[in-house]
């Protein structure tokens, strides 16, 4: 306000100085331009408020320049001031909102630089666990082949994964398994479906007491029980091959009791296929 | 860059209303004195944009400000000391608008990097992301 007054009064003194020897001034020219820019940066949304303080000063130079003057050049200074000012106003709003914005564009740049940063790390995490997964899976697999081996007391011999079913699972010269003793069987079973490309080859053996044809006999159809008891728990037929050894390759002595009772077996032979059982 | 101090704009005034008078009565008065408020205010101000880099952003606008102020004081030396003064007011607003448009242009080109760099970013991303099945 202070200054709008002492601009009518320079305006004024002026005005009184002019009055007497001159015709009426009229409104310079160029004025009305210089109003009509500082009123469009005013209601420009995004600058009109950014430089309060250049636009005011623009504001009092645009009154001064419409200010009717007789002068010419002073008239034309006036505008020029206008101008310029005007102009300066807009350019320090434009800096101001473009220094405004910036911190949204930090913001914006940051999520982004996080959220690729995020992406990357997951796709590592990814990657990462997928080859652990990979590794993991398939020595997860090979122990947890060895443990179910382990627990069916298997050997690996060079003929394939060899499971000796002692001669607990029948009475003696019976070829029928006895019930209660199919605990190691049904581990067999349960490897088995876990395992579905494996094949079995099911022998039957038994000691050398009585004639070499009835231990053969005996043992093909305790072999066959065996396979029977398999197919009967869902095994494919296909996948099991039975035959009687019969007194043949005995795997001790067949002098001693002790000796006999180990020669008296099933074996489930394994074949193995996979790199996984012929360590 | 900053707005004057308001005291400049008053002390300005006052001039100029007394200034305003003075012309007026320059016909039948004696020669007014060297305007050196206004000529100093102008160096200052080309010295200003200059350390504001408009030889670079405004060049136009500069360049002006020193034909205005090479004007102002050709005036001093034919002791037109009114019309001086207004050459140095004028090639004082000329180096602040050089200012104004130095420091929008510099603001204006760091934003666009920036969305330059966040647009380069995020399209990578989209792009590393695509590549995975």
């Amino acid at each position: 306000m202070n200054t709008t007054n002492k601009t009518l009064i320079a305006t004024a003194v002026a005005a009184a100085l002019l009055t007497g020897c001159t015709t009426a001034p009229v409104k310079p020219a160029g004025a009305a331009q210089a109003r009509s820019k500082l009123t469009q940066l005013q209601a420009d949304a995004n600058l009109g408020s950014r430089a309060p303080e250049a636009i005011k000063e623009a504001d009092a130079a645009v009154r001064t320049a419409e200010t009717p003057e007789i002068n010419a050049p002073l008239a034309a200074h006036r505008v020029y001031m206008a101008d310029r000012k005007v102009d300066t106003a807009r350019a320090l709003a434009e800096a101001r909102f473009a220094e405004d914005q910036r911190a949204a564009l930090s913001t914006q740049r940051e999520s982004a630089r996080l959220d690729a940063r995020t992406r990357e790390a997951d796709a590592a995490h990814a990657q990462a666990d997928a080859a652990n997964a990979s590794a993991g899976s398939s020595n997860q697999q090979a122990m947890e082949l060895q443990r179910q081996l382990d627990e069916m007391q298997a050997k690996v011999t060079d003929r394939g994964v060899v499971l000796t079913l002692g001669d607990v699972l029948f009475t003696s010269g019976k070829a029928d398994l006895q019930t209660g003793a199919t605990g190691n069987l049904n581990k067999l079973i349960a490897f088995l479906g876990r395992y579905p490309d494996r094949i079995v080859t099911i022998e039957g053996y038994t000691d050398s007491m009585g004639s070499e044809d009835y231990n053969r006999g005996l043992s093909e159809r305790r072999a066959d029980s065996v396979k029977s008891y398999l197919v009967g728990q869902g095994i494919g037929a296909m996948r099991l091959t039975a035959s009687g050894k019969g007194e043949s390759d005995p795997v001790a002595d067949n002098g001693s009791a002790t000796g006999r009772q180990q020669n008296r077996r099933v074996e489930v032979i394994i074949s193995s296929p996979a790199t996984a059982l012929s360590r | 860059m900053n707005p004057r101090p308001s005291t400049h704009r008053g002390s300005g005034l006052h001039i100029a209303a007394a200034l305003t008078g003075v012309s007026l009565l320059a016909a039948c008065a004696s020669t007014p004195p060297v305007p050196t408020t206004s000529l100093q205010a102008a160096q200052q101000a080309i010295a200003s944009a200059e350390r504001d880099e408009a030889s670079r952003y405004a060049p136009g606008e500069l360049s002006e400000a020193r034909t205005k102020l090479a004007s102002a004081n050709t005036e001093v030396a034919g002791r037109k000391m009114i019309s001086a003064e207004r050459f140095a007011d004028e090639s004082r607003a000329e180096a602040e608008l050089a200012s104004a448009k130095s420091a929008s242009a510099k603001a204006s080109i760091v934003n666009t990097e920036m969305k330059r760099s966040t647009g380069t970013l995020i399209e990578e991303m989209h792009r590393n992301a695509g590549d995975k099945p």
